[in-house]
């Protein structure tokens, strides 16, 4: 109880209790409606001593990370970086742990991903591809270092993203490279599931790697990588469609006309993490022929994927509380917005939405794209 | 001499261990049921436990002993060399009789082959699906033996699964692997089988995340299928999987090229079975209609 | 309850290993996955009986000090294990007999012993059952569940989606397949604090020379001859289609 408190008080600069009980948190939260315990009685009740309670509820493994509740708090609470890893890790702690998410913490202390992949195949997804893609081990220093994190390294839909990338990068001829085989897992989600020795193990590890080369700036396009090395790790870091944005003037002139109504969707770790709205929005609109529509719920009230925060991981759990995904009614949002384009900036929105698509049946009408998969498609001709 | 052991709970690969022991030289098999088409000596017994085995060891000093990779072969076989001290070979899928036994055994998750010499006498102790079983068919000539010990092991309960169709008879089998991702791909399975009158299976993570239930499970621990056709979609064909594949044809979706499935495939396909699969039921369909 | 769990290291197939003529040349070392399901199991058995746990590792004298090992054993000690031993092979060998008759001594005190069913590099016995026929113990494998009620009901795997439930005389070695309950996941700091504050008592044993296996060597399967399909998704349901045809399933 007295490492709870005093993660407590370190994650949400001692704030915790400065609660007023208004029930804003849980009133936007995705999972509002089916928690037992929302912020507001997580705060209560660990007040009221009945932590235990909390924990056997599973509550604290209801909640994909979005970053809702914290930006509305009115009190400014961690909620999101602080309550809830907090009573996450005194879950690990005590070996309760879903099983999925276990085994990819195992994974990740093990591989430095989660998916049980050799590190060595690691740049599988850049051999793909009919250019070479160089990693920093051979070349010294680059001007950005390309990263894909674990999902745009290994996981099949993603590395079409990071492809799609490295291929503008290589039109724009930019003078970028890769980590290869020496990238590990970044780790935010092992820190949002209150996995914080694994963080810092894994932030240790990257740190090494990243000090021996030298480069200007990281790019990537996973949004919990970004915020990760952004706001933890404290390195120069720019989000792909911040790359793409300041590179908008060259790729403008080199742009195919698109036929597609696309919208597009605030990644939670873009958005109300990182205060990061207009750049994807403007290279999107530059692209001729795109009609651009706007969801409902946009910026700061854009309705969360239900990937982050170790959410892919927990599908069980969220299934046993929620009959539908916060995903699935993202992309029916699309549907209503009449998009036939559901552009997104983090690689993990891509599966949530595709298999949202397919539970949905709207699979047919509606296809998901990394920002990048738009522009090279625009760079290519459509 | 070659003594056999017969599987207590897997009938079936008693024969394929019978069609082995034929090409080894004069054998005897011993079982626990009654077998009324295994081709040769055949030495009935009340139950089968180590010291029946440890009996029989004794009494005909044979020069080779079989024993199944199943559920009674894995605890008898072992329990034989740790008493007698004689060598023990697993996973064999090769066996020539010489002066000594040559054994090739597959190892390391499937990965690896290793050649062994081995002197005699000795266990071996047998993958399944590498003897024909016909060749184990044919008359008996029983002999019952009055053997019977206490085990220190006793049988107090079988617990069976409640049943609905029986895949291990099933001529068309679509079966489902991790591969297919996610729960719901499960139904573009059950939609090819539809199409081609087949019934649907999994292997066993699929029936551990309780995405089908336990009696369509195939393999080791499953059930073995017989039929003509086994379609195998993002199964990686792990050894205690493909142990229940028996298939007289089996056609494998997988997008890992190197995927172990492939080895038991006669034709295999690379892709993603997600992409695959709804194109290829479109077809069926039209074709049907 | 005097509840033993053995643990053992294997050549890490996600890492990849080399396959030479002579040898099998493992990049890594990881825990064997039958034998974490083991500890768990004899987790499992400890909290239902209250017993003792005491978790050893096995291992050949150049693997002695082996990250794998440490993981191994950090684990156990983390997850509940009472006390730890590690048990020092003085030669590699392959042959399971010898190290049953290596270890055999160490294993006299426990009324319950869980192991792996089988590790990933085996083809030459296994070691649970062995060391049973060695001990004059009883054995059971394909074990899916331990429970006691005065004297042990151990479940097994027979086949065909059956479990038998079997009662054990003790002392038993049990052949674990699956713990009753998914690996728990050890967060770092209990694993580093396990490290830390483990004891293990090193017990160096002599390998026996028992002979009678040989091998002549390692090689890869072959690919065996298939037709592999390959290119764009509309071509192979094609071709698939016509596959079909020739089964006369369409
Ligand atoms: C004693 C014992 C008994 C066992 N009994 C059984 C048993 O009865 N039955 C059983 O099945 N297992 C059994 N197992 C488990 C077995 O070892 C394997 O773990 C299991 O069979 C693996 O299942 P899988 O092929 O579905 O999954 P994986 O091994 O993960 O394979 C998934 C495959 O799908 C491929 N793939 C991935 N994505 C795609 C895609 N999009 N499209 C196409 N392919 C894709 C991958 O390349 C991979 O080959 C047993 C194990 C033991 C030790
Ligand atoms: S929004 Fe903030 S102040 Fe209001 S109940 Fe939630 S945590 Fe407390
Ligand atoms: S971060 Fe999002 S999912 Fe988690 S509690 Fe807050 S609003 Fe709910």
């Amino acid at each position: 109880m007295d490492m709870l408190l005093n993660r407590l008080k370190e994650l949400t600069n001692n704030k915790y209790f400065q609660c007023i009980q208004c029930g804003t948190c849980g009133g936007s939260c995705p999972y509002g409606a089916y928690t037992p315990y929302t912020p507001r009685r997580m705060i209560l009740a660990i007040r009221l001593g009945m932590v235990e309670d909390i924990l056997n509820s599973n509550a604290q493994w209801l909640c994909t990370a979005c970053q809702t509740c914290t930006s509305r708090c009115p009190s400014r609470i961690q909620i999101t970086d602080g309550i809830i890893p907090a009573l996450r890790e005194k879950s690990l702690l005590e070996g309760k742990v879903p099983e999925e998410l276990s085994t990819a913490l195992i994974n990740i202390m093990r591989y430095g991903n989660p998916f049980k992949e050799s590190p060595m195949k690691r740049d599988g997804w850049a051999k793909e591809l009919d250019f070479e893609v160089p990693t920093m081990m051979k070349k010294k220093s680059a001007e950005v270092l390309l990263l894909p994190e674990c999902f745009g390294a290994y996981h099949r839909r993603c590395k079409q993203a990071t492809k799609a990338l490295a291929k503008v990068m290589k039109i724009l001829e930019v003078d970028f490279a890769i980590l290869g085989r020496e990238e590990r897992c970044t780790g935010d989600h092992v820190r949002l599931c209150g996995e914080f020795a694994l963080f810092e193990d894994l932030m240790e590890k990257n740190m090494k790697v990243f000090r021996k080369y030298e480069f200007k700036y990281i790019v990537t396009h996973d949004a919990h990588a970004f915020n990760a090395l952004k706001n933890f790790y404290g390195l120069n870091v720019l989000h792909h469609s911040q790359f793409l944005h300041d590179n908008l003037e060259k790729l403008k002139g080199m742009f195919n006309e698109l036929d597609y109504t696309v919208t597009y969707h605030d990644s939670c770790y873009l958005g109300r993490k990182n205060g990061i709205y207009e750049e994807p929005r403007e290279v999107i609109r530059s692209i001729p022929g795109v009609r651009f529509v706007e969801f409902k719920r946009n910026r700061e009230n854009a309705l969360c994927c239900g990937a982050g925060g170790g959410g892919i991981w927990l599908d069980s759990v969220m299934r046993e509380f929620v009959k539908v995904r916060p995903a699935e009614d993202r992309v029916r949002e699309a549907k209503e917005v009449g998009a036939d384009v559901i552009v997104t900036g983090c690689v993990l929105d891509i599966p949530m939405f595709e298999d949202a698509l397919k539970v949905t049946g709207l699979d047919g009408e509606i296809v998901v794209k990394d920002i990048a998969e738009l522009v090279l498609e625009a760079l290519e001709g459509g | 001499m070659i003594l056999v052991f017969g599987e207590e709970f897997e009938r079936d690969v008693t024969y394929e261990l019978v069609a082995l022991a034929k090409r080894l030289g004069d054998y005897k098999v011993v079982v626990s049921e009654d077998f009324d088409d295994i081709d040769g000596d055949v030495i009935r017994v009340e139950r089968l436990n180590w010291k029946v085995v440890k009996e029989l060891h004794d009494r005909f000093k044979p020069e080779g002993v079989l024993f199944a990779n199943a559920p009674s072969g894995m605890d008898l076989a072992p329990k034989l060399a740790g008493i007698t001290g004689i060598p023990m070979v697993t996973n064999v899928i090769k066996l020539e009789n010489g002066d000594r036994f040559k054994a090739t055994s597959l190892t390391y998750g499937g990965k690896v082959l290793v050649d062994l010499e081995v002197d005699k006498p000795s266990i071996f102790v047998v993958n399944r699906g590498y003897y024909d079983p016909n060749e184990g068919r044919g008359t008996p000539k029983v002999e019952r033996l009055d053997l019977d010990f206490e085990d220190d092991v006793e049988l107090i309960e079988v617990v069976k699964p409640e049943e609905d169709v029986d895949i291990s008879k099933a001529e068309v089998v679509v079966s489902v692997g991790r591969g297919i991702g996610d729960e719901s791909n499960i139904e573009l399975a059950k939609e090819l089988a539809e199409l081609l009158n087949g019934v649907v299976a999994g292997s066993r993570p699929i029936i551990d995340q309780g995405w089908l239930p336990k009696s369509r499970q195939v393999g080791r621990s499953g059930k073995t299928v017989t039929g003509k056709v086994y379609i195998a979609l993002g199964i990686s064909g792990a050894t205690e999987h493909v142990e229940g594949v028996k298939a007289k044809n089996v056609i494998a979706v997988n997008t890992d090229r190197d995927a172990p499935i492939f080895r038991i495939a006669k034709v295999g396909v690379v892709a993603d079975v997600n992409e695959l699969l709804p194109v290829l039921i479109e077809k069926l369909r039209e074709i049907k209609s | 309850m005097r509840i033993g769990a053995i643990v053992r290291i294997v050549p890490d197939l996600v890492m990849g290993i080399e396959i030479e003529e002579s040898e099998i040349v493992p990049f890594k070392y990881v825990p064997n996955e039958r034998d974490e399901h083991a500890l768990e199991e004899a987790v499992v058995f400890k909290e239902k009986t209250g017993g003792n746990l005491e978790v050893v590792g096995i291992v050949d004298d150049e693997l002695r000090d082996d990250e794998a090992m440490e993981e191994a054993l950090a684990l156990a000690y983390a997850k509940g294990a009472d006390s730890l031993k590690k048990i020092v092979l003085n030669r590699r060998t392959f042959d399971r007999r010898e190290v049953a008759r290596a270890i055999a001594d160490h294993f006299k005190d426990y009324d319950v012993v869980m192991v792996g069913i089988q590790s990933i590099d085996s083809f030459a016995g296994y070691l649970g059952g062995i060391l049973s026929g060695v001990l004059g113990y009883s054995y059971v494998g394909g074990v899916v569940g331990v429970d006691y009620d005065g004297g042990l009901i151990v479940q097994k795997e027979l086949g065909g989606g059956v479990v038998g439930k079997f009662r054990v005389k003790t002392p038993a070695i049990l052949g674990v397949v699956s713990a009753e309950r998914p690996i728990t996941f050890v967060p770092l700091v209990k694993l580093r604090q396990a490290m830390k504050e483990m004891k293990v008592e090193e017990i160096e044993v002599e390998v026996p020379d028992m002979g009678g296996i040989e091998v002549v060597r390692f090689y890869e399967p072959e690919k065996p001859e298939i037709t592999l399909l390959e290119g764009d998704v509309e071509e192979l349901a094609d071709k698939l289609v016509e596959v079909f045809k020739s089964l006369s399933l369409v």
